[in-house]
């Protein structure tokens, strides 16, 4: 090595160090994973659930001020149900556009099958700032919201988790609410078959989705 | 304030606020650092033509790879992906190559060394081809986007084969003509045309897939409410074909016109000298005759 080529050399080297270094160690604590969803042994997409879950008993307000009751209303057409919240940055537009685009593309009608969103931010999704929202993806997806205790006893019926506040939104808009990423679905006698995980991409519920109207 | 080595698909919610990323700014010094050290070190004065191409280059590759366009087209949007691309391969690559002297080509690459020889090898014309298109479709494959640009290390491996690949396919096109391993017309033509029509593979199935083809896009927080991954894809086959494509249609042009308006002055360089020839053979005989 000659005396001109070691400062060049050397800082390629240190540069090249620091890039593998720093390229190793993420700048975040989540890493997206971006791969969808395996799929399972009976090639579904969807997870099976383990457990007896029906759909809960409880009653919400719909957007036009109407109580619905989920275990009576959602019978007789399977339901995909998903808590949620309209100032959501990620989980919840990803998922509401991945279902209504895989519908659209399979060509299942909202008459097949019923998709609900229950907001778990009573504060601030009013019935108009929740039809708003769904508008984005589809005016047919069922907004339901109420108060806290009643989202929190849905949720619990489901061996879920209640929402939780998880700091200041980095946009600017309020609060981050934590809430289960999952999207249930239940069959038209309101027994709870299978969850998607976040991750669930549209070619998953492209698969799933003529399985569910067929099936449930 | 986060700072990153260079930009990748991180799933976080996107906001306008400032990411270095300090990959991006050692690659940008060192380029422009070793320009000119090489030139100082060679005692040669710096050719401010070739030194504006070279500083457009580095810029091109700056302006695509740091925040905000690095991070939006590595983690939001795939048309802005392909954007990058497009910039990477038909805008940087040809700058930076067409702003380095022959004489610092010379130097770097010795006649007979062994860099030289793979210099030789990678650019020689049907290699370069090869390389240009295994890296194209080798990085738009869903499951070598998905895998690479989630992570920094991945995302920047990928920019580099990219930068790469077009520096050995824009080669053989753009060096001086005597060097070894230029092409010349009309098979330069051919040469750029084949890989435009190539690119049209990958932009066709961005442009009519049905589904979203990249997780890293689809399952990205949304930019914007509403927002739709498959006409962002679309959008993307539509950069891909018709900046890429038409780019790249432009140069061809460019060349093929220039390589033609070279012949004809050659053809008339040659028919004037030849018509001069034979007035000053007629000249002579005339001369001849009315010599006693």
């Amino acid at each position: 090595m000659t005396r001109d080529c070691f400062p060049v050399r050397t800082a390629l080297l240190v540069a090249a160090i620091a890039m593998v270094l720093a390229a190793c160690s993420p700048t975040t604590s989540t890493a997206l994973q971006a791969t969808g969803l395996s799929a399972q042994p009976d090639g579904w997409r969807g997870v099976p659930i383990e457990l007896d879950r029906q759909l809960p008993e409880v009653t919400l307000s719909d957007t036009a001020g109407q109580p619905v009751t989920l275990g009576d209303e959602f019978l007789g057409d399977p339901t995909l149900l998903f808590f949620g919240y309209t100032h959501c940055p990620d989980i919840c537009p990803i998922h509401l556009a991945a279902i209504s685009a895989a519908m659209r593309e399979v060509g299942i009608s909202f008459d097949e099958m019923d998709v609900v969103f229950v907001s778990v931010d009573p504060d601030r999704d009013t019935p108009e700032r929740i039809d708003e929202y769904l508008a984005n993806f589809n005016s047919r997806i069922t907004g339901l919201h109420a108060d806290i205790a009643t989202v929190e006893q849905a949720l619990a019926a489901l061996d879920l988790p209640g929402p939780i506040v998880e700091g200041p939104d980095p946009r600017g808009e309020g609060d981050l609410i934590g809430h289960p990423a999952q999207v249930i679905g239940f069959d038209s006698d309101g027994q709870a078959q299978r969850v998607w995980p976040f991750g669930a991409r549209r070619a998953d519920w492209v698969v799933d989705l003529p399985r569910i109207v067929e099936t449930w | 304030m986060n700072v990153a080595w260079w930009c990748s698909g991180t799933g976080q919610v996107w906001t306008w606020r400032y990411t270095p990323f300090l990959g991006v700014w050692v690659v940008g010094g060192t380029l422009i650092g070793g320009y000119v050290w090489s030139h100082r070190r060679a005692g040669r004065p710096i050719d401010p033509r070739r030194f504006r191409r070279w500083i457009l280059g580095v810029l091109a590759v700056f302006a695509v790879s740091e925040w905000p366009i690095g991070q939006i087209g590595v983690g939001y949007l795939a048309s802005v992906g392909i954007a990058r691309y497009v910039v990477y391969t038909f805008v940087a690559a040809p700058l930076l190559l067409s702003g380095l002297p022959t004489w610092l080509v010379e130097r770097w690459l010795p006649e007979s060394s062994r860099r030289q020889r793979a210099v030789a090898t990678l650019t020689y014309w049907p290699i370069a081809l090869l390389i240009f298109n295994a890296v194209l479709f080798g990085t738009h494959l869903p499951v070598a986007v998905d895998t690479l640009k989630t992570t920094q290390l991945g995302s920047f491996t990928v920019d580099v084969l990219h930068l790469g690949a077009a520096l050995i396919w824009w080669w053989p096109a753009m060096r001086p003509a005597h060097e070894r391993n230029a092409i010349q017309e009309p098979i330069r033509a051919f040469y750029l045309f084949a890989s435009s029509v190539l690119m049209f593979v990958p932009a066709a199935f961005l442009t009519f897939s049905p589904l979203p083809l990249y997780g890293v896009y689809e399952l990205a927080p949304p930019l914007w409410l509403g927002f739709d991954p498959v006409q962002d894809q679309q959008s993307a086959g539509i950069v891909m074909n018709v900046v890429g494509g038409f780019v790249l249609w432009g140069i061809i042009a460019v060349l093929f016109l220039r390589w033609a308006k070279q012949r004809e002055e050659e053809d008339a360089a040659a028919r004037s000298e030849r018509n001069a020839t034979i007035l000053a053979r007629i000249r002579e005989l005339e001369g001849g005759v009315e010599r006693p």
